[in-house]
């Protein structure tokens, strides 16, 4: 008996070792069944309503499946029950919800659904329940955009900005390293990581101790909200642009060929070459003073904190999903997404990295849009609905 | 059978008989072996899922239920065989794609794997009733509230399936336009979602009273009305099983994965 | 049943029911109201059953909560005062220590199951296990109570596939079962056809006969008849406690706006004391001895609410013709739900849809604007077949309002609920917002256009769906149940609104179980069967006496009027006023 494949495997390996890839799933699986206990344990202290809330919830999460599949929308939305009782009955009546539908999912036939093995999914659905629960806590479903309470998201959202920044900035001057690279190179890389988390921290604190330190009714609050909100629909879009568009630029430890699509380059369109970048920030400009616009007319702009609280919740759904769709499905899951997983396969993107490329392009999006349906049809909830749950009261606007 | 049954099928065989525990082992130990053994165990353990499916009349039911997973196993061979990365291996080419030996290889594998979990889940739910599995769970000390949260979402699936149809209907009787577009389709997303989830909402207030007034939560314990059986075979399958999940982790932990 | 023996967690056996409830000066008031919701004192001794009646918005429906021991435990409120249920303080008393004591059914008869059971026995098996009865007793206690109320036949039946009249029957015995004496309901009988409310009042009636103090809210007239005491709110204060003869007259009614039950007039009409206001026999025999021809003063049966209303045209396209032929339907797999259907509907005609559930009705009517398809048989409107037009077209000219509106509201506010219609109809700016103000002030929504529609109660909801509806002003209106739920106003109030529509040149086509709202408002009735149609004609041919027998095939009795109309020999008298006017004349 020898323990020597005990260790993470080297770029191109051969001897038996262990992958990232399996670690990941295996730190997923023990997170899972970790949430799983404390919510199990915790199950005997939920009241009534919230152990009537959840089945209903479940069945919410599906059936808005099969409304999304009937309007063929390219979303999945079939989290909004979990999330729903994350902002009602708190995070861990929402981690509960979210392992549960999966496991219900799994066990009922469906149309469109993935039959027994969509269970594997379970902790990322616990996670989402866990993460809507959080950030309900923190305000994101009530702020009014006078609420002095928004300076905190707008730090985060500066810090993530400033982690971006300087992750471009590591990208032009030194490069990235490769995890599976030599130990060195590793260190290297985990050493960047911890100074990109540092600047993002220092940031975030910093901006929100100065600039977005507000006080109530602060006259500033709505034009950094609107700002906020013109940036990031402006950033979202040219990353979106350079995402699909720009196959040696965002992922560039990857010796992605240039050349896929027959040679067709497209690297024009980002920032390859000086016309390209120009359209680009163009591109980025207007949607930014588009949305800047629609956020400066009444109360929009409170969507801000929503779409922060579901940017997060879809970064952190996909980080957890990719691990599992490769080491489990060969990083397919056999709905219309494997489409993207093809296109960035092309890219040069290995399983890992195209199921997370993947579910970095779809989830995101999936969790903003579902977090916004959430608020709208909390607005509508009648107060007699409302105070029927635990956190009804302190989490849901008036 | 309601439509809360699910995948269950009435019936007799030896499997039925069997504690929903002991099936429960049995399947959890088939999918560990599955993505623990290397991959030339993978036919041994389908025939076995087969064998054991066969033994119980539901061979063809089995065999039909794949059509659920047909696509996925389809994705995971072609955007292997044609897109695997790093791979060296050409067997053919195909315009400007090629299939690559390490691929097609990756894929059978993850797609057998998949073949051993699905078909083994299927044969489980096929003769096991979710009310008696979580009646089992529940003497094991799982929390009947649990229980209680699983077989209601069960049921409640369906309702709400059927109330997302009729919320089509009103919605279309008012003129809503739910084709076209993807704008127009975006549209309609809220006036669809929001009823389901505020009338649901609705109807949850209702129900929690009409629970609260059968005692629901009212005690600590419970006493339980359905009654599953445990005979002294299963407790010995059991231990059999135990074992042989020993065995699957010795293995795994001497031969790591190829 | 193994005997006399207590277990150690039930509470009394079944048989032993003996609590009453008792709320004594009891006040109530929710957070961020300054108005009171309740202040009522009431006892409900064992084996008496007390009727709650009252306009929407009166208080029922809190009281109901109130006297379950809901308040302020799960709904929050300030409360004053006491409530002692079956000898417990339900002010502050625990889950657990009013657990068995005390069952509550609303009106929607699926939300009363656990929906968590596959059989009708395990749902009644489910309050033993939570009130951890020994396995051992439970087979003998849920026989016992499904032999008594008649439901063993439904045993192993699964609980979502029952109609609702058996639902509400299970939801009673999966209470009683538990032990418990004391049975709250609020509007038991809104949803159920004619058929299943009889039974459950009468189910009432029994079981306040077997020693349960029992309270029940309800509009229902059949049910009120049922009670021994009636109590009548007003803005949350009680107006009469008493005989229900008496608390449903015209004396405490018609100072509330309310129009006592029709049986109750005609008694009060021929004099006879309240005690035997609802016994159609002595009414009858009392009316014959009457002689109307000296009478001048007809009894004033307008109410001070129900002035004519109107319903100016603004879309300018005719009212089409509508044309259903040998419709035949079934749902994927099942049986025939229609059976060959033929019908039309003529522009401009009022039509009530009348029969158990089940028969078909529903299905009907969502041929007529496209959103089912037959599987055979045709549906055709001015002549041309819309098989092939999809329907958000056929929307402009079929308006459906569901039955239940929680199907459709979404928006924040009445006003923008109903200008979703037209806005998908594409109409302009101006005349939308003529549509939108007529279809609310129809509707009798002015006082709360801004308000979130889920604010406002079931009934008041229905009329925003109507409202949404109506603001697309199509050309035929097809109505499913709208009178469900409606207490006396709201029913005159849609009643009011078929009437203008019709005036105004267009067609109605109305489900409904309500027989004197059938009889009123429309011009011809069609009774469904079994997926076909048995009866069509004119309300006065219909709905008489002498066709009970066919009637009662699918569940329905004839109108009051009409009942005590045959026994005094006459016949085509469906309503009141043809029933006074044959009296007048003979």
């Amino acid at each position: 008996m020898s323990f020597d494949w005990t260790h993470l495997c080297a770029a191109n390996e051969t001897t038996p070792c262990v992958q990232p890839v399996q670690v990941a799933y295996l730190a997923a699986l023990l997170l899972g069944v970790a949430i799983f206990a404390v919510a199990l344990a915790r199950s005997r202290y939920l009241q009534t309503a919230t152990l009537t809330l959840i089945p209903v919830a479940i069945a919410i999460n599906i059936a808005m499946g099969s409304i999304v599949a009937y309007l063929k929308l390219p979303i999945y939305l079939d989290s909004i029950g979990t999330v729903l009782v994350g902002v009602l009955c708190g995070p861990l009546a929402g981690a509960l919800t979210g392992l549960l539908a999966n496991l219900i999912w799994s066990i009922l036939p469906l149309p469109g659904g993935g039959g027994p093995t969509i269970a594997f999914f379970a902790p990322v659905g616990g996670v989402i329940g866990l993460m809507a629960g959080f950030w309900a806590s923190r305000g994101v479903f009530r702020l009014r955009t006078g609420d002095p309470r928004v300076g905190s998201f707008l730090a985060l959202a500066l810090g993530v900005a400033a982690a971006a920044v300087a992750l471009l900035v590591v990208q032009q001057t030194v490069g990235i390293a490769n995890v599976g690279g030599t130990p060195d190179e590793q260190n290297r890389f985990v050493l960047m990581s911890v100074a990109i988390l540092i600047v993002a921290v220092v940031v975030a604190f910093a901006s929100r101790r100065s600039v977005f330190a507000f006080n109530q009714d602060d006259g500033r609050i709505v034009p950094s909200l609107v700002i906020a909100t013109g940036i990031a629909a402006g950033v979202l879009v040219l990353a979106v642009v350079r995402l699909l568009f720009a196959p040696g630029g965002y992922f560039s430890t990857v010796n992605g060929e240039q050349d896929f699509l027959n040679g067709l380059n497209l690297t024009g369109l980002a920032f390859a070459d000086p016309a390209g970048m120009i359209g680009a920030v163009a591109v980025g400009a207007l949607a930014a003073a588009g949305a800047g616009f629609w956020a400066s007319r009444g109360e929009n702009a409170r969507l801000f904190p929503v779409w922060v609280g579901g940017l997060t919740t879809g970064f952190v759904a996909a980080s957890m999903s990719a691990p599992i769709a490769a080491g489990v499905f060969g990083g397919v899951t056999g709905a219309g997404t494997d489409a993207l997983v093809a296109l960035f396969r092309t890219l040069g993107l290995n399983v890992f990295q195209s199921a997370f490329a993947q579910g970095l392009t779809s989830d995101p999006l999936d969790k903003t849009i579902s977090y916004t349906v959430v608020f709208l049809i909390l607005t509508a909830l009648p107060v007699t609905v409302r105070t029927m749950f635990v956190r009804g009261e302190e989490t849901v606007v008036e | 059978m309601s439509a809360a049954a699910g995948y269950y099928r009435p019936g007799h065989s030896w499997l039925h008989a069997r504690n929903p525990l002991t099936k429960l082992l049995a399947l959890l130990w088939l999918v560990l072996a599955a993505f623990l053994l290397p991959g030339l165990a993978l036919p041994v353990l389908v025939g076995l899922v087969a064998v054991i499916a066969g033994s119980a009349g539901l061979l063809q039911a089995t065999i039909r239920s794949l059509r659920i997973p047909a696509l996925l196993f389809a994705s995971i061979l072609l955007v292997n065989a044609f897109l695997y990365p790093g791979a060296h291996d050409f067997l053919a080419r195909l315009g400007p794609l090629a299939v690559t030996r390490e691929g097609v290889t990756f894929g059978l594998v993850s797609a057998g794997r998949l073949l051993v979990a699905f078909s083994a889940s299927i044969v489980f739910l096929f003769t096991t009733l979710a009310d008696d599995l979580l009646e089992a769970l529940v003497e094991r000390g799982i929390g009947h509230r649990i229980a209680f949260l699983v077989l209601s979402a069960v049921q409640m699936v369906p309702r709400l399936q059927g109330r997302a149809a009729a919320i089509l209907e009103a919605q279309q009787a008012r003129g809503l336009q739910t084709g076209g577009s993807i704008v127009s389709r975006t549209r309609a997303l809220v006036p669809l979602a929001a009823p389901i989830v505020l009338g649901s909402l609705i109807d949850v207030r209702e129900r929690t009273f009409a629970l609260e007034a059968r005692a629901f939560g009212a005690k600590p314990g419970r006493t339980a009305y359905r009654q599953v059986p445990d005979p002294a075979v299963d407790r010995l399958l059991r231990w059999l099983i135990l074992a042989a999940g020993v065995a699957v982790l010795a293995v795994a932990v001497t031969r790591p994965l190829a | 049943m193994t005997g006399q023996a207590v277990s150690e967690a039930g509470r009394a056996e079944p048989q032993a029911a003996a609590g009453r409830v008792a709320l004594d000066g009891v006040s109530v008031r929710y957070p961020g109201r300054n108005a009171v919701a309740l202040e009522v004192s009431l006892a409900v001794e064992a084996g008496e059953l007390v009727g709650v009646a009252g306009r929407t918005g009166a208080g029922k429906s809190t009281l109901a909560l109130t006297a379950g021991g809901f308040v302020p435990r799960v709904v929050h409120a300030r409360v004053g005062g006491s409530v002692t249920i079956d000898g417990v303080d339900a002010l502050t008393a625990t889950q657990s220590a009013l657990a068995g004591r005390v069952g509550i059914v609303f009106s929607t008869p699926a939300n009363q199951l656990s929906a968590s059971k596959l059989t009708v026995r395990e749902e009644l098996a489910f309050g033993l296990e939570n009130l951890t009865v020994p396995r051992s007793e439970m087979d003998g206690r849920i026989d016992e109570v499904l032999d008594r109320l008649a439901i063993a036949h439904l045993a192993d039946r699964d609980p979502f596939a029952l109609s609702g009249g058996e639902q509400q029957r299970v939801a009673i015995a999966s209470i009683l079962v538990m032990g418990t004496s004391v049975l709250v309901l609020d509007e038991p009988v809104a949803q159920l056809d004619p058929a299943g409310s009889r039974g459950v009042a009468s189910l009432l009636r029994q079981l306040a006969g077997e020693g349960h103090a029992v309270l029940c809210t309800e509009h229902d007239p059949d049910v009120l008849a049922a009670t021994d005491r009636c109590l009548v709110l007003n803005s949350g204060r009680s107006v009469a406690l008493d005989l229900p003869g008496t608390a449903l007259g015209s004396a405490v009614q018609r100072p509330l706006g309310l129009r006592p039950p029709t049986l109750v007039e005609l008694a009060e009409l021929a004099g006879l004391p309240p005690r035997q206001a609802f016994d159609e026999e002595a009414v009858a025999a009392e009316l014959a001895r009457h002689d109307f021809r000296r009478q001048i003063e007809m009894p004033a049966l307008g109410m001070p609410g129900d002035e004519m209303l109107d319903w100016m045209p603004i879309r300018s396209e005719p009212t089409p013709h509508l044309l259903v032929s040998d419709l035949v339907h079934r749902y994927a797999g099942g049986p025939e739900v229609l059976r060959g259907v033929t019908m039309t509907a003529r522009p401009g005609e009022t039509i009530a849809i009348v029969g158990q559930n089940g028969s078909g009705k529903t299905t009907l009517v969502k041929h007529f604007d496209g959103l089912l398809r037959p599987d055979s048989g045709s549906v055709e409107i001015d002549g041309r077949d819309i098989a092939a037009v999809p329907v958000g077209s056929i929307a402009r000219t079929v308006g459906l309002v569901f039955q239940n509106p929680d199907d459709q509201l979404f928006n924040r506010s009445v006003e923008r609920e109903v200008a979703f219609g037209p806005h998908n109809l594409g109409l302009d700016g101006g005349r939308a917002r003529d549509l939108v103000d007529r279809a609310i002030e129809l509707a009798g929504l002015m006082s709360v256009r801004t308000t979130n529609p889920y604010d406002l109660g079931l009934s008041t909801r229905k009329l925003v769906a109507l409202a949404s509806v109506l603001a697309m002003e199509p050309g035929i209106l097809i109505l499913d149940e709208p009178t469900t739920g409606q207490d006396g106003p709201g029913v005159a109030r849609v009643g009011a609104i078929v009437d203008a529509y019709r005036r105004a040149g267009r067609t109605v086509v109305a489900i409904t179980h309500d027989m004197e709202f059938a009889a009123e408002h429309f011009e011809r009735v069609v009774v469904m069967r079994e997926g076909a149609i048995i009866a069509d004609g004119a309300p006065a041919d219909v709905l008489s006496a002498d066709r009970s027998a066919l009637l009662a095939s699918t569940g329905l009795v004839p109108p009051v009027a009409a009942r005590v109309g045959a026994r005094l020999g006459l016949s085509r008298t469906p309503t009141m006023a043809a029933l006074l006017e044959a009296l007048s004349r003979r």
